[in-house]
């Protein structure tokens, strides 16, 4: 089965970095998977180097916040209870998104789906307010169950 | 009364006596003339008695009996089948038994005392490795008088080379229990500051490749041999609170520090090797990269080095990543690392003979998982249950729905983060929507996770007994329903008995 989304990745594979118009698009689209933003080397894929600085919607779900009336979460691909990687300092994994809401996070059920869409940020970044550092989150973040 | 009686008399007749066969009306059928067939060569089989110069222990972390039936028809239709019929390596070997697991304390097991007792020969209280049975769980201070024999010295003592392979971090509990004797599983890369007299688990492994009760360590979890603050060969960062670098300390005494398939392939037989492929656990087979070596690829170069001693070897291979699947209720997961853990087996039983080598294949623990039904033939086992179909074989085309109204996959697991059941804002669980609809394309995504009732942070074990496979020199005394300690007992005859 030839899907939208198996189209996207192997266009952008092929044009590498270089975002077509229709790709700025992507949030209006199916939703992506957090592993999709990857490849097996852990770099990050053609598709978050084509999309880096646009605004993409990825799914998955809410792990418990670190604190309450933060304008952050952790994305993660399966339901995580507790969540052994949202503590500040650990090695990066590549199953968890952060990101930074517009609005306080009004908090969603670990195991209720979600979808979060905001500005893909790649590169290193350690949060001042929380230590937590990542090597990939979403800004301006608004996100919606499914 | 009596007509019925007749009835079944003549039945015993016909069955017991070979020559009426050709009356027997499904004699010509294919099951009927494979299970003969199969008969037959039961008929032929002696037990082998020759002493056993290897020993090889596979170890499916989490792979009960239920995760085993997953893996066979996951391997069984990738292969294009319909599942079912598949037969895994470990399934075609001659002896089968059931083993129960339970720890001292605790019905329901975990990895520490479970492939302690197989490594000893005596069931260990929960969640410590190798102690007596007086030694308390976190009490460093009952170490000392309550070490246990392993089966890694006693073999080492006989001129045996010894061998760990393993898809989880090299000081995680399966791998530990041949190692290691600790009061507690997590004390990986740092004791209590007050136990002054214990050593950590990464430790107890440099000292026994050291002595030479260790000789090949292939697995992940680099970084509990490197102090907090100093990277580990794999670009992470060591975790060990003391500052003591246990990887400058393997490779000043000449042992093989290898970090990636590369590393491994150019490593040389005339050396201990340490592999450490990650920070942490090495990767799900599914999501590992072509520089990472495949549990296949250690078992491999674990035989090449160890069959260098001519008094033979001892290796345990832990597919330690089928347990980790099962509990985020990822059954595809669990499924791809079965296949990984069959495709490892199927090597090491090419690469040995079964007139020397034991093999022996089981788990240290069930899952609390289970298969729905009633799915027809063919149904892919990591998706949705789909209805028996009245006429041929195949399954039909609509799953089956449940009561309401919605379908569910094959998969199930009682307990786990996937719950169905959903934190409401007073702090009670509840489903007022009921459970998810989900598509087939859902259910068969990599990352799904099963629909599962009682809500857990992480699914659990469950006690239920696992199936051990074996073959090679007295595999023939593993038989009928055993305690998990008595695999030391048939390991430790087979390689000081017999011709
Ligand atoms: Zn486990």
């Amino acid at each position: 089965m030839l899907t939208r989304r198996v189209f996207l990745v192997g266009t952008s594979a092929l044009v590498g970095a270089c975002a077509l118009p229709w790709q700025a698009s992507r949030a209006a689209e199916a939703p992506i998977k957090l592993r999709e933003l990857y490849n097996k080397d852990r770099s990050f894929s053609d598709l978050a180097l084509a999309n880096e600085g646009r605004r993409i919607t990825v799914e998955g779900y809410m792990a418990p916040p670190l604190k309450a009336d933060a304008r952050f979460f952790v994305l993660t691909k399966m339901p995580m209870a507790t969540c052994p990687f949202c503590e500040p300092g650990v090695e990066w994994p590549r199953t968890i998104l952060p990101v930074y809401t517009r609005r306080t996070v009004d908090v969603v059920p670990f195991n209720v789906p979600i979808t979060a869409t905001g500005t893909l940020d790649l590169g290193e970044f350690t949060d001042p307010d929380t230590g937590f550092w990542s090597k990939v989150r979403l800004g301006n973040a608004r996100y919606e169950r499914t | 009364m009596f007509h019925r009686l007749s009835v079944s008399l003549l039945a015993t007749v016909a069955i017991s006596g070979t020559a009426f066969a050709q009356d027997v009306a499904q004699s010509g059928s294919q099951m009927y003339t494979d299970a003969e067939a199969a008969l037959q060569q039961r008929l032929g089989e002696t037990p082998n008695t020759h002493r056993a110069r290897n020993v090889i222990l596979f170890i499916g972390d989490g792979n009960g009996v239920a995760s085993n039936y997953m893996n066979r028809l996951w391997a069984g239709q990738q292969a294009g089948g319909l599942g079912d019929d598949y037969v895994q390596p470990q399934e075609a070997f001659p002896e089968l038994a059931l083993v129960k697991t339970y720890n001292i304390n605790a019905q329901t097991p975990d990895s520490a005392p479970t492939a302690g007792s197989m490594n000893t020969g005596v069931k260990q209280r929960f969640n410590l490795i190798n102690l007596g049975e007086n030694a308390i769980t976190e009490d460093c201070t009952t170490e000392a008088d309550n070490a246990l024999t392993l089966f890694s010295e006693l073999v080492t003592d006989a001129g045996k080379s010894v061998g760990i392979a393993t898809t989880a971090r090299l000081t995680h509990a399966t791998p530990a229990a041949v190692y290691a004797k600790t009061a507690y599983r997590n004390w990986e890369g740092d004791v209590p500051a007050e136990c002054t007299n214990s050593k950590d688990i990464a430790t107890q492994l440099i000292d026994a490749m050291e002595a030479g009760t260790v000789d090949v360590a292939l697995g992940g979890g680099a970084r509990y041999f490197v102090p907090k603050g100093v990277e580990t060969p794999n670009g992470g960062s060591g975790r060990r609170e003391n500052d003591v670098n246990l990887i400058e300390r393997a490779q000043a005494d000449g042992i093989q520090v290898v970090a990636d398939m590369a590393g491994l392939a150019a490593a040389g037989t005339d050396a201990p090797i340490l592999g450490l492929w990650s920070d942490s656990h090495a990767s799900y087979e599914a999501d590992r990269p072509e520089s990472e070596p495949s549990l296949a690829d250690m078992t491999q170069k674990a035989i090449e080095v160890l069959s260098q001693n001519e008094n033979g070897f001892y290796l345990e291979v832990e597919a330690g990543r089928i347990d980790h699947a099962n509990h985020a209720t990822n059954a595809k997961r669990a499924m791809i690392d079965g296949k990984a853990f069959a495709d490892a087996i199927a090597l090491a039983d090419e690469m040995t003979d079964d007139a020397d080598t034991l093999i022996i294949v089981t788990a240290d623990h069930e899952h609390a998982i289970a298969m729905n039904g009633y799915c027809g033939r063919g149904t892919p086992i990591d998706g949705l249950c789909y209805d028996v179909a009245n006429e041929g074989i195949m399954h039909a085309d609509e799953p089956v729905l449940a009561s309401d109204g919605k379908p569910y996959t094959v998969v199930g697991y009682l307990n786990g983060a996937s719950s169905v059941m959903i934190e409401q804002a007073d702090g009670t669980y509840t489903a007022p929507e009921g459970r998810p609809e989900i598509t087939q394309d859902e259910a068969q995504d990599l990352d799904y996770t099963q629909q599962v009732l009682i809500p857990k942070s992480s699914e659990s074990h469950s006690g239920v007994d696992v199936a051990l496979y074996a073959k090679g020199p007295w595999a023939h005394l593993f038989d009928g329903t055993i305690e998990q300690n008595y695999i030391f007992h048939v390991m430790n005859y087979a390689v000081n008995n017999g011709e």
